[in-house]
Formats: structure tokens, sequence, C-alpha cells
């Protein structure tokens, strides 16, 4: 069985029937249309698969099987929206889904990152910030603090940190929380959070389609 | 237009067409109903107009649902409009009509629906697909009659609390045995100012607090979602978007609650 979690900059796989087997990334914009897989996510999963479950789910479902403990938030950041999800005492407490207000910013960072030829491992986490709300909109604070003489990396990292602070807010301003997504590997952005972070990787929907597909999946009769 | 209303038969006598905003007391909707008018709910989606004609008169951002009543009463033939302006609705409701009035040849009636009469909530607590049930208790607000055929209550599983959306998509997502709470329990128990019912919710179940987004209900909903054990606080404007409606299944799925 063939899982993808179709994200809006990447697609990631995983062969169910392959044990030994890695998830697998390609960039949404090299994926082949003829692109078929038994079980999908992500807000571009049902033009490539015949069951969808919604990233909700797949995210609540990831952090179940990845998080031992019952109470903690799970904050997923894509590149177009955040959503995330609270347990408490092994239920749902709350969750919530900000792909308005809040989009674009995974997406606007890595636009950054090409515009600018930046290199975010190589960024200090700024003492100041911006008040970002949407990425396309925090984009001009950037241009405005460049004209007014700061370097340009200084108010990338200033726009990055205000990303952090903006998405730890929406997930209810956790004294620790678990991140999930590909901004997990970067390291200004997760230094960023004003808060304790555990970045669990750009996997977490994936182990919750794995979840999914394990607890439906017909039993074998012996 | 006419704060105080005008003798209600006298001014009925000369419409064929009316329309209402809100829910107008019973005396009006009686007295139309005697009359055989012709009543058009006109915070419903009524004409096939894009939204943007209410632009000019109410501001883009503001309550979805005054935004299209305004659009209806643009498009629509009407003889006459009444306008519930009491504690039961809101000051955007009494602006619109002030706008309206102006706007349209025809007389904007407001008038405050203090009306305290139960009639019951028999469709809130029925097994019934939740969309089903809205519409019927939204095209109640048209009649005076008591409920006859009551279907018997179920056992709630989910709760919906809140106004009926403008985009009921969003009750699809929901099971039969959801009951239903907030202002739209208010409409069929044609007590729309009620507080106190409207402030009702079962910490039991599972409960969504919708509120249209830009209205002040959104105050509301979200006070008492965080008082419940179990909620989801949603706010939507014109359309249901997926977000929401993703935000809605997850959170029946998750909470064990069963199509």
């Amino acid at each position: 069985m063939i899982l993808g979690d179709f994200g809006t900059s990447y697609c990631k796989f995983l062969d169910l029937a392959n044990p030994e087997a890695e998830p697998t990334i390609i960039a949404t914009n090299e994926l082949p249309r003829e692109t078929r897989v038994d079980l999908a996510t992500g807000h571009n999963g049902k033009r490539f698969a015949t069951r969808y479950v919604n990233e909700l789910i797949a995210l609540a479902k990831g952090g179940e099987t990845m998080i031992e403990k019952k109470d903690y938030v799970l904050l997923d950041c894509g590149s177009r929206d955040i959503k995330f999800i609270k347990y408490q005492n092994g239920k749902l407490a709350d969750m919530g889904w900000n792909a308005e207000c809040g989009a674009s910013m995974g997406f606007t960072i890595e636009l950054l990152k090409r515009y600018y030829e930046l290199d975010y491992t190589g960024l200090q986490v700024p003492g100041q910030t911006f008040y970002v709300t949407c990425g396309v909109l925090g984009m001009s604070d950037i241009f405005d603090a460049v004209i007014s003489g700061v370097p340009v990396t200084e108010a990338v990292a200033r726009f990055v940190k205000g990303i952090a602070i903006n998405a730890y807010r929406f997930a209810g301003s956790p004294a620790r929380l678990y991140l999930s997504g590909g901004l997990c590997d970067n390291p200004l952005f997760v230094g960023s959070f004003p808060c304790q972070v555990t970045p669990l990787g750009r996997f977490v929907l994936l182990r919750g389609l794995e979840a999914e597909a394990r607890q439906t999946r017909p039993q074998a009769v012996c | 237009m006419a704060f105080e209303p005008a003798p209600l038969a006298a001014t009925l006598n000369r419409c064929q067409k009316i329309g209402i905003i809100g829910i107008p007391p019973l005396a009006v909707i009686r007295t139309a109903n005697e009359h055989s008018l012709v009543i058009h709910d006109l915070d419903e989606p009524l004409v096939h107009e894009d939204l943007e004609t209410a632009s000019p008169f109410l501001p883009r951002v503001y309550c979805a649902i005054l935004r299209t009543a305004v659009v209806n009463a643009l498009h629509l033939e009407l003889d006459a409009i009444y306008v519930d302006t009491g504690p039961g609705k809101c000051d955007c409701a009494l602006h619109t009509a002030t706008i309206l009035a102006e706007a349209l040849p025809i007389p904007v009636i407001c008038a405050k629906n203090m009306d305290a009469s139960a009639y019951g909530n028999p469709l809130c607590q029925a097994k019934l697909s939740l969309l089903t049930r809205m519409i019927a208790i939204t095209a109640g607000v048209k009649s005076a009659a008591l409920y006859h055929d009551q279907p018997p209550p179920s056992a709630p599983t989910a709760g919906f609390w809140g106004v009926p959306p403008r985009d009921f998509s969003i009750l699809e997502l929901f099971p039969e045995t959801t009951h239903i709470y907030g202002w739209a329990r208010c409409m069929e128990n044609k007590t729309p100012a009620d507080h106190e019912l409207e402030a009702q919710f079962n910490p039991e179940v599972p409960t969504v607090f919708f509120a249209q987004s830009f209205c002040a209900k959104t105050a509301l909903a979200r006070y008492l979602a965080r008082k419940h054990p179990h909620a989801l606080y949603l706010d939507v404007d014109v359309h249901t978007t997926n977000s929401a409606r993703a935000k809605v299944q997850a959170f029946l799925e998750l909470s064990g609650v069963k199509p």
C-alpha cells in the first residue's frame, strides 16, 4: 500500500509493502501527473488517490503514534498553512487550521531563501521580531527594514522569528510544543519559538496515514 | 423608516410580498399569514446576484447574512420589509434597516421582537439530517402556526450551537443525532431574544460552536466553547472553506462521533 502526503511544495511517500523503506520526497512541481497512491492526505491529495484523509486527522493520528505523552500540543507548519492539535489526558482538546490569515508562511520562508541566497543554518535568532500574521504581508516589513539599513540577514531573521511567534500564539502559547513539517529542518525557525520545541520532522502526516491504514486494513484470517 | 410600527393590518393590507430580516414579532407573521402574503426570508440567499452588489450599502467586511439580506432586498420586488431590531437581533441589523429605508422606495419597518411564548424544540432534538432540520427551522420563521407533527426526540451524540449558517453545506458533516443549540434553537422556539435559552449547551456531547464571521455572536460562541469540556469554536464568512470543513470533520471523528 502506497501512502502519499501531497503538500504545496513537497510530496512525501511511504510504501507499506516494503517495511525497510524510508519515506521519499519529491518537489510538488516535479510530481508526475499520473501518480496514484492508495491513501492520501495534503491539500493536493484528493487528485491522486481514491481514499483521502483530511490533514488534521492525519496530523492527530501521526501525533498519537509519535508522541508518548497524554498532554501535548502538536503544531504543523506547512508551506501554505499552519495547523495544530492539542491533546489533554489522551483526548482531543483543541485544534486549529489557519489556511487564510496565516497563509503562505512556510512558502515565503523558502522564497526568501532563494531570493536572497540565504543559508538559514548560519543565521542567529534575532533579538527583535516583526509582527507577522501572513507571509505575503510580512514581506513588506523585510523590504522596509532593508531600506532603513537593516542587513538582509537580520531582516529575514526577524521575519522568520515573527512567523514562529505567530504560529506559537495560534497554537495557544504552550510551554512546550511538538513541531511537524519541513521547517523542523530550519534551525532559525525552530530556535525562534519562545517555548520548548521538539521537532518531529516532515513525515508526521505520513505516520498518521500509516496508523489509519493499519487501523482500517482487513485482518488476515489464519 | 417607521420605528414605531404603523397599524399592522393597515400596512399589510397594502402588501402582497414582504421581506423579513431576522425574526419579526409573531404578530407580524400571524397577520401576514392571515392576509396570505408571500414572505421572503431575506437572511437566506434567494437571488443569483453577486454579494458585491451589497458593497455600495454595507462594508465588505460585514456580516454575510446582512449583506445577503441587502442583495435580496435590492433585487426582489417587495412591498415592505420588516426587520427585527430587538435584543434577539443586533445593531448591525438596525443600521442595515436605516440604509435600506433610504435606498428603497418601500416601507422598511423596525420591530422589536420580545415574544416569550415558547413553541418548543422538536426539530432541534429530532433524529434527522441536520441540514433538513435547519432548513425546516429557518422556513418556520414564515409561519405562526403551532408545531403539530412533532418528531420524537433522539439521544444526542453531537451538538451544533449557533445561528443557521449562511452556507448550509457545513451541516452535511454532522450525524443525524446532532442536537441544535444556540440561536437556531431560539428560532424554532420563536423566542429569538431568549438569551438564557441561547446560552444553553449539552456538556455531555462534543459540540461545534458556530458563528458567522464579523457577527457579535462570535464572542458568545467562543466564550461558551471555552466553558464546554469538548468543543470546537468555528466562524465562517460567506462560504464554508476547506479548512473549516476539515476542522469539523476532524473534530467529530477524533471525538469518536459516529457518522
